[in-house]
């Protein structure tokens, strides 16, 4: 896990693609703050958290579409899968060095509370609570991109693919609203990623929230794990 | 060393291998010579662990190699038709982190590699990007990964693909070096090669391996001395009527005329004859110097029909 985690982060900054990550990421959540914080004067982040929510359905497929499609392409998944290691370490290493990318763009926003707090008192256990629940968010995110690139050898396809899924994701969060049926409404509530974060957003921490993002990530990533092995018998 | 026993693979409907058993010694070099579209590439790809077969079983060194991947995977270095190489790396890179996945922990990290790098005629491009290197070195670095963490086996698929001649030969000579200490099997469609390196041959045709032997017994069949081109100098009715009476001719027709006074001629023997010397024989006897004498090589195809042809006759 540990050699493919070192040579996926080296490789997102070997190609601009880690730098055009981190940049299109912090263009649209520095441009929110300055509409939501600094236009309107208020020392409350939560607008600015949400928007990163809604940011990582652009910027979370270019971050994953290379994962195993490159691999794939290149012929190395057959050095990989014939390597001494489990393939659950394989997609492990590649799900967090995606991740450690995320997580080196979100802490540029950083500064963001540090501007509040030089102009007035930012909430900072809502703040603190904010980023732990995007932390989770993002995680079920780049799961899904990561097994989205592993049923395609093609970059554009993975990252369109994921792309289509996160809208959807987002469409059933705006069905949410707009259907009456209970049972429906929790089964949506059960799909959506945005419902749940609203606890979030309003400055409560919610435990089952956050176990809910997690397992979601790790559903995905088993779910990766049994691609690449079901790929052996194909 | 490896031992496989009944091996199938299907695609769909398509059938990769069909029940392919065969068991190389430790230390052996052995070929796996067949066309394109064999099963060779399959083959080693169950061995290795990269696909699953659909019966059969694969060992390495008595461990199942489903059964126990892990342990299996860590006795082979595995050299891929199209050798896995990361183009944003350099060398060094490239092969720490090959030292790193297998996770080799018994040898000292630089000083291993850099033997390996030395042993396939790296050294000087060891802090090159890969993605500069031509052909001939890329297929070294993927030579040089396979070799990474010591492994008992090789197999390396189609090792001198698309290299230059005089790389081919550094290759094989690396590999012959090599095989001193290691199992190895490589896989070719080219005749020659297995003559050149291989002690064993298994000839793989339409997934069945339809021959098992050593070069020398099939070299009648892989070194192609049935078939000769000749250049003899004279009048062509002369030389015809004298190639015609040397015993063990099959067949003789002229086919150019190359030289001034001199023409190619096609001479094919009865099998397992060699009619060199009492061509020349007779040839000189009737004053009609040879000016050149080369032996056709057989294709494979043709190889694979002699075969074909003998397992049939067999049966």
């Amino acid at each position: 896990m540990k050699a493919v985690y070192k040579r996926d982060l080296r490789a997102y900054f070997a190609s601009p693609l880690g730098y055009v990550f981190i940049a299109a990421f912090l263009i649209i959540i520095n441009g929110a703050f300055y509409l939501t914080n600094i236009q309107n004067a208020t020392n409350n982040l939560s607008g600015v958290y949400q928007t990163i929510l809604y940011a990582l359905i652009i910027v979370v497929p270019l971050l994953t579409m290379r994962s195993l499609s490159e691999e794939y392409k290149q012929r190395t998944d057959q050095l990989l899968f014939t390597a001494p290691a489990k393939a659950s370490g394989i997609v492990l290493g590649k799900f967090f060095a995606a991740y450690t990318v995320f997580v080196i763009a979100l802490a540029f926003t950083v500064i963001q509370v540090f501007i509040v707090a030089a102009f007035g008192t930012p909430n900072l256990a809502s703040v603190a609570g904010n980023y732990i629940a995007i932390l989770a968010a993002a995680a079920v995110y780049i799961a899904i991109g990561v097994f989205v690139s592993s049923l395609t050898e093609n970059q554009l396809i993975a990252a369109i693919a994921s792309l289509g899924i996160f809208l959807g994701i987002l469409l059933l969060d705006i069905a949410y609203s707009l259907v009456n049926s209970s049972v429906v409404k929790s089964i949506l509530y059960w799909v959506s990623v945005y419902r749940r974060f609203n606890t979030f957003y309003l400055g409560v921490f919610s435990i089952a929230d956050f176990v809910y993002y997690v397992s979601a990530a790790a559903v995905f990533i088993f779910l990766t794990v049994k691609v690449i092995e079901h790929k052996r018998w194909s | 060393m490896i031992e496989v026993s009944a091996l199938t693979k299907t695609y769909g409907k398509k059938r990769g291998i069909d029940r392919v058993s065969f068991a190389i010694g430790e230390g052996e070099i052995v070929g796996f010579l067949g066309p394109n579209g064999a099963g060779k590439t399959t083959t080693m790809n169950v061995i290795t662990g990269y696909l699953s077969a659909n019966s059969g079983a694969a060992y390495i060194g008595g461990i199942d190699v489903l059964e126990d991947p892990i342990t299996a995977k860590r006795k082979v270095g595995y050299l891929p038709e199209q050798p896995p190489l990361y183009m944003d790396m350099t060398v060094e890179e490239y092969l720490n982190f090959i030292f790193d996945l297998k996770k080799v922990r018994e040898l000292k990290r630089a000083a291993h590699l850099s033997e390996i790098a030395a042993l396939v005629g790296l050294t000087d491009h060891y802090k090159r990007l890969i993605r500069n290197l031509s052909k001939g070195y890329k297929q070294r670095v993927g030579l040089a990964q396979a070799l990474v963490g010591n492994p008992e086996v090789l197999i390396l698929d189609e090792p001198t693909v698309g290299l230059d001649p005089k790389q081919i030969i550094e290759i094989r000579n690396v590999i012959k070096a090599l095989g001193k200490s290691r199992t190895i099997i490589l896989s070719t469609h080219i005749l020659q090669e297995v003559s050149a390196i291989c002690e064993r041959v298994l000839v793989i045709n339409n997934g069945q391996i339809i021959a098992d032997d050593k070069p020398d017994n099939l070299s009648s069949m892989i070194t192609g001395d049935r078939k000769l081109s000749v250049r003899i100098s004279g009048a062509r009715d002369a030389v015809l009527k004298t190639l015609r009476e040397v015993d063990g001719i099959r067949y003789a027709e002229a086919t150019i005329q190359a030289e001034q006074g001199a023409f190619d001629y096609l001479v094919e023997a009865v099998p397992n004859i060699d009619i060199r010397k009492p061509m020349f024989g007779a040839l000189a006897k009737a004053g009609l110097p040879i000016l050149r004498m080369t032996a056709m090589d057989l294709s494979l195809e043709e190889v694979f029909m002699n075969l074909v042809a003998s397992k049939g006759a067999k049966k």
